[in-house]
């Protein structure tokens, strides 16, 4: 067997391994439920077969080394059918397992029911199923062998044919709102949860011509470029007029549910700024940003209190209550933000990366279990926490509207953004982009490398603590439940995947990371679970995120240039085998 | 008279080693002193104890009538001291301009209010620093000003150390410490740097400080040359007396010397 | 160049020389250490508790120390040789544990806990350790090893996400519900002891600890394996050039250290009786608290990082709060692990055993 049938095999296990570990952690049967074209086909059978497709394609690339590719039919087609094979022996095995032995296999894995055996099975009979799952496999490998037989531009016309059929499906219930607010007609286009046949082939061909025709003018960007009168610069500014007036009338054409998950996104734009700063511009990794967001929820809910305040029934009185005006607390709440971030980082900003990470989680720990306790509860109100945090009356709006909130959130986003763009392009951000790359010499050119992570530190938590501000202002409570590490570990996921220190890079990754769980159910149920995967995913293919940031992402390459291994150390350890 | 850099008595040791023992260095006002000796002198250890990087075990060290012992090396900078390094210590992935605007971190003073407020001040002073930075790229002529947008990191070598060195003199410095500038350079570039050194002091009124081991350099260039072997000073007078020193002779060339007589 | 009159420039040369957090820190540390000892004097005052409930607080938190500390190791070794925190370790110890539940049902059924409880209780032992140890070989594999020469940024977010990842993998499996072993009746109860009586778990898993420990020291210090794992942590590519297999002493060290973990998974359930997806995330942590205390890299300080760790955690909150008058102070345990976690690693980054401070200005 030559080197490249082992690889094909070798891809085709690892292939069906997936699959079956979708299987196992349930999320074959809850994407089951989605439709992608309705009545016709599921996401689970488009996921199956795009993880047989692109490990069959990836069989026709050429080797490690220059070693020479096999006929990518071939490759393709025993990738995809050892795949199928693969889940069909599990198949087959589970219900040994279970008819013969009587072993109670979902008492373990307890996503082994019913119906993902009739998904693996297609329905039938263990033994049939399972070859239908090789000839399943086989066709897809076969089909995706076929993409390295076209041309590059036709591959990739087809690739985005194909994208924007799945992603239009997925996306089908928020479109479909959309298009009902603007009172344009979609029965062709959608249908309950998914695309129509025709709306699906629309899709296709719509996309894939597009992208022909940008391709031929060598990429999108070029494209917009030929249209008269455009340069580079007002491009930028038309696309940015564009989004802030999509932004401005976004409420007005979708439903509240909608305007709540996109109020929940400018939430998260505005704390991952904050930690951008820390994080992106400064390169301090702080796993405890939470603790500002739960400060600035509190001061605000202490600040605004009313004197007793109904906690789970009973009559607490806070120790605090100072019945502020909503827009006094906010700076004070800032102020209160910036002391306890300079309190808690003077001692630990000289600390090394990994170390400052794990002493930051602890410090959001210790406020959390501090602000949870019984001890403080007279104060910070133990589990229940604080309600009755005032509305915020501002020039007669009543705050508890989703729509002002949406607007108020995005104010403060938009000051943070702001305040990221100013710093960056100042001296301030020089002094922290020296700091980065080398900070003894950075030092030595007069940049107090503390006092610069310090103040990297206390932006961070004066936006942090703004984004506690709203959070206390929309739910009217300040609950330690909503402050836990996850919280940090989510806007962390929100900067990296949108790209560490780079601005617009925030603003993506929250929409995918935040905005898309909550408008795709499905995989809300599996949200942390796919943030986990797409940060081990970014970090070894793409570590300077989906709208990479210029500067960074050279500082991320450049041990790029110092392989790991020298040249002697390579030719050692192949060497002794 | 009084000296720019005073140096008494320094000494450090590193674990088991005693890497710097009891020197006395000095430099004056306008001077350009070379200091040379084989590998593992020490020569690089005063370097790092002078600009405060390491911290001695023993000694004082006074410059420009200011006790510095136990300063930072950013305190250095502001009181006017620049270094560059051995191995070419650049901001990689800033550009040319870039570097060379950090230098003037220390004479200016915007902080978080300059920067979002952008007040007439604070465009004032972003506008000196890129003209100082400018002017010390400039004195390297077109090879960095014609470059200013690329990144440091693309830069050949030779520039490499040329950047490093109109970094430094963005600072505003009075004494330049220059850790073997011509290291890695052919002979036109070493000609030049010959030059740039000379002109660095007379035009620009720099007192410099400079390691090397490339004797024609630090025979061009130097006013005074100190000569260091394992941690300690053994002379120090003009290149001639230092050169025809008999300890500097065996401290380079000793072992040599004895095994051509095996 | 600032002009500035002699005085203000005097001034400032005296305030960059003060050393600020020094002082700072000092103060910090005294007043803790006062607060610890006077909430001390008055709970022992207040004489709540009994010598008895003193001696198991402190044995019980040596128990749990143990089994920290052998957790600790796997931290200890995957720093020492790659120089990142494995952040991912603490799941590396659930999956083991959690798995190894599935095993003792099945003996339960066939009513083996009880007939045969050593040969049991080795069979756990031996499917924790399996399985934990096969998650940390996929894990450097899979996750690790791409980025080897990254900036220290990479591998940590990287082992952030497989933590994650790791822990909904496993609720997608076995489920989001926390699960009681077995009862094993031979561990159950108490021996006594010298006149006292101590839990038989928390004997078994002092010794068990101890049992895993000195497999580990002899492994490290006396095998050849071991002797590659101290070089390729000392200077990899001199090892590499000595003829050391790099990759595969790292796959050692990762498959070592997923083994104790899964080894301390059946001692911590011995001591817990539950298991859950995200059982793995404190004990992390902490084990990880533990490793910095005594000195990250070193292996004795592993373990007596851990025995502090489980001894100020059972034995403190009483000793130091109750006194105080700080209502139920068991909530405030995790303080005391993060608590400790940071002052360590702003006093004493080089923990007990490890590295002093260099000469750094």
């Amino acid at each position: 067997m030559t080197g490249a049938q082992k690889r094909s095999i070798r891809q085709g296990l690892i292939s069906g391994a997936i699959v079956i570990y979708l299987g196992l952690v349930g999320m074959l049967v809850a994407f089951d439920a989605r439709a992608i074209v309705t009545g016709i086909l599921n996401f689970a059978t488009v996921l199956i077969a795009i993880t047989y497709g692109g490990f069959a394609y990836l069989s026709g690339n050429r080797g490690k080394h220059g070693a020479p590719a096999q006929p990518a039919l071939i490759a393709g087609t025993i990738t995809g059918a050892v795949a199928g094979a693969t889940v069909g022996v599990f198949t087959l095995v589970v219900n040994f397992l279970t008819e013969t032995l009587g072993w109670n296999v979902r008492n373990m894995f307890t996503s082994i029911n019913n119906a993902l055996l009739e998904f693996f099975t297609f329905g039938q009979s263990p033994v049939v199923g399972a070859l239908l799952m090789v000839m399943f496999g086989l066709v897809a490998g076969l089909v995706s062998g076929s993409l390295h037989l076209m041309s590059t531009t036709n591959r990739k016309v087809v690739v985005m044919g194909l994208t924007a059929s799945v992603f239009g499906a997925l996306g089908a219930p928020l479109f479909k709102v959309m298009l009902d607010g603007l009172n344009i007609p979609n029965r062709w286009l959608f249908e309950r949860d998914g695309l129509t046949l025709i709306g699906a082939i629309t899709l296709f061909v719509v996309f894939a011509a597009a992208r022909m025709g940008s391709l031929r003018v060598g990429g999108p960007r070029q494209a917009l470029l030929k249209v008269p009168g455009t340069t580079e610069k007002n491009l930028r500014w038309v696309i940015t007029a564009l989004a802030l007036f999509g932004i401005a009338i976004l409420p007005w054409i979708v439903n509240d549910f909608v305007s709540d998950v996109l109020g929940f996104v400018g939430l998260y734009i505005l704390l991952g700024l904050g930690l951008n700063i820390v994080v992106g511009f400064a390169g301090l990794l702080d796993l405890g940003y939470v603790a500002f967001y739960a400060v600035g929820a509190y001061s605000v809910a202490l600040l605004t209190a009313r004197s007793s305040i109904l906690v789970g029934g009973a009559v607490t009185s806070p120790a605090v209550a100072a019945y502020t005006n909503f827009w006094v607390a906010i700076p004070i709440t800032i102020v209160i933000a910036v002391l306890i971030g300079v309190a808690i980082g003077a001692p630990v900003l000289r600390l090394r990366g990994d170390y400052l990470a794990i002493v930051t989680l602890g410090f959001g720990e210790i406020i959390r279990t501090l602000v949870l306790s019984d001890w403080l509860k007279s104060t910070f109100g133990g589990p229940q926490g604080l309600t009755e945090v005032t509305s915020a009356p501002f020039f007669g709006l009543n705050t508890r509207d989703p729509q002002i909130l949406y607007y108020l959130i995005y104010a403060f986003a938009g000051f943070a953004l702001f305040i990221s763009y100013r710093l960056k392009t100042s001296r301030v951000g020089r002094a922290w982009a020296a700091m980065r790359e080398d900070e003894d010499i950075a030092e030595g050119m007069g940049v107090s490398v503390i006092k610069y992570k310090l103040l990297a530190f206390a932006t961070g938590a004066a936006v942090g603590s703004l984004g506690g501000a709203f959070f206390a202002a929309k739910l009217s409570v300040a609950n330690p439940g909503s402050f836990t590490l996850l919280v940090s570990i989510n806007v962390l996921a929100v900067v990296v995947l949108g790209g560490i220190g780079s601005i617009p890079g925030v603003v993506v990754g929250s929409l995918v990371l935040v905005g898309l769980p909550e408008l795709l159910r499905e995989f809300g149920e599996f949200r942390l679970h796919i943030y986990g995967a797409i940060l081990i995913a970014i970090m070894i293919l793409k570590p300077e995120g989906l709208i990479p940031d210029k500067r960074r992402a050279l500082e991320l390459h450049q041990s790029d240039h110092q392989p790991e291994k020298s040249v002697l150390s390579a030719a050692a350890t192949e060497g002794v085998q | 008279m009084s000296h720019l850099l005073e140096v008494h008595g320094l000494s450090i040791r590193f674990g088991g080693v005693q890497a710097v023992t009891k020197i006395d260095f000095h430099a004056d006002p306008g001077e350009i002193v070379g200091v040379i000796g084989p590998n593992g002198a020490g020569k690089t250890t005063l370097f790092n104890i002078v600009t405060g990087f390491y911290s001695p075990d023993e000694g004082t060290m006074i410059f420009d009538g200011h006790n510095i012992s136990g300063l930072k090396p950013n305190a250095l900078t502001r009181l006017g001291m620049a270094r560059t390094f051995q191995s070419v210590r650049l901001f990689n992935a800033m550009t040319v301009l870039e570097n060379a605007m950090v230098g003037q971190h220390t004479r200016t003073k915007a902080g978080v209010w300059g920067a979002l407020v952008r007040s007439k001040r604070t465009k004032a002073e972003e506008d000196h620093i890129r003209d100082r930075a400018r002017e010390a790229l400039a004195f390297f002529g077109d090879r960095l000003s014609g470059r200013e947008d690329a990144l440091a990191s693309d830069l050949a070598y030779a520039d490499r150390r040329r950047l490093e060195i109109a970094r430094a003199m963005a600072t505003d410095a009075k004494l330049l410490l220059l850790d073997e500038p011509a290291a890695g350079m052919n002979p036109a570039e070493k000609d030049g740097l010959i030059n740039q050194i000379g002109r660095l002091r007379s035009e620009l009124g720099y007192s410099i400080i400079l390691i090397e081991h490339d004797m024609p350099v630090i025979k061009s260039v130097s006013d005074r040359v100190v000569a260091l072997d394992h941690g300690e000073k053994i002379t120090e007078g003009t290149y001639e007396e230092v050169s025809t020193n008999k300890q500097v002779i065996e401290a380079y060339l000793g072992k040599a010397a004895e095994e051509s007589h095996l | 160049m600032t002009t500035s009159s002699s005085t203000a420039s005097r001034y400032r040369l005296f305030l960059e020389r003060f050393p600020v957090r020094k002082f700072v820190l000092i103060l910090l540390a005294i007043v803790i250490a006062y607060g610890a000892a006077a909430g001390s004097i008055a709970t022992l005052q207040l004489g709540r508790f009994s010598s008895e409930v003193w001696i198991n607080l402190f044995i019980s938190g040596v128990a749990r120390g143990s089994v920290y500390a052998i957790i600790a190791l796997g931290y200890t070794l995957v720093y020492g040789i790659l120089f990142i925190i494995n952040f991912a370790h603490g799941e590396v110890f659930m999956a083991g544990a959690f798995t190894a539940y599935f095993v003792a049902v099945g003996l339960d059924s066939a009513g083996m806990l009880a007939s045969s409880p050593i040969i049991s209780i080795a069979l756990l032992f031996l499917v924790s350790s399996v399985v934990s140890m096969t998650v940390a070989i996929l894990l450097e594999r899979i996750a690790y090893r791409p980025l080897r020469g990254a900036p220290r940024l990479v591998p940590l977010i990287t082992a952030i996400g497989a933590s994650l990842f790791l822990q909904y993998t496993f609720r997608g499996f076995y489920g989001a519900n926390a699960r009681a072993y077995p009862t094993i009746p031979a561990i159950q109860g108490t021996w006594n002891i010298l006149g006292y009586d101590f839990q038989k778990v928390h004997v078994i898993s002092i010794l068990g600890a101890v049992a895993l420990w000195l497999v580990l020291y002899w492994i490290v210090e006396r095998t050849r394996v071991g002797r590659a794992m101290r070089a390729v942590g000392e200077d990899r590519e001199i090892a590499a050039l000595m003829g050391v297999d790099v990759d595969r002493t790292i796959v050692f060290t990762f498959a070592v250290g997923g083994a104790l973990a899964g080894a301390a998974g059946i001692l911590y359930v011995f001591l817990f009786n539950q298991v859950h997806f995200f059982m793995g995330f404190f004990p992390g942590i902490k084990a990880f608290t533990a490793a910095v205390l005594g000195g990250i890299g070193s292996i004795t300080g592993a373990a007596l990082g851990g025995l502090i760790l489980g001894i100020l955690e059972t034995v403190g909150p009483n000793l130091f709060l109750d006194g105080a008058g700080v209502p139920s102070p068991n909530q405030l345990i995790p303080i005391v692990a993060f608590g400790i976690l940071v002052l360590v690693l702003i006093f004493l980054p080089g923990g007990f055993l490890g590295a002093p401070e260099d000469k750094r200005a």
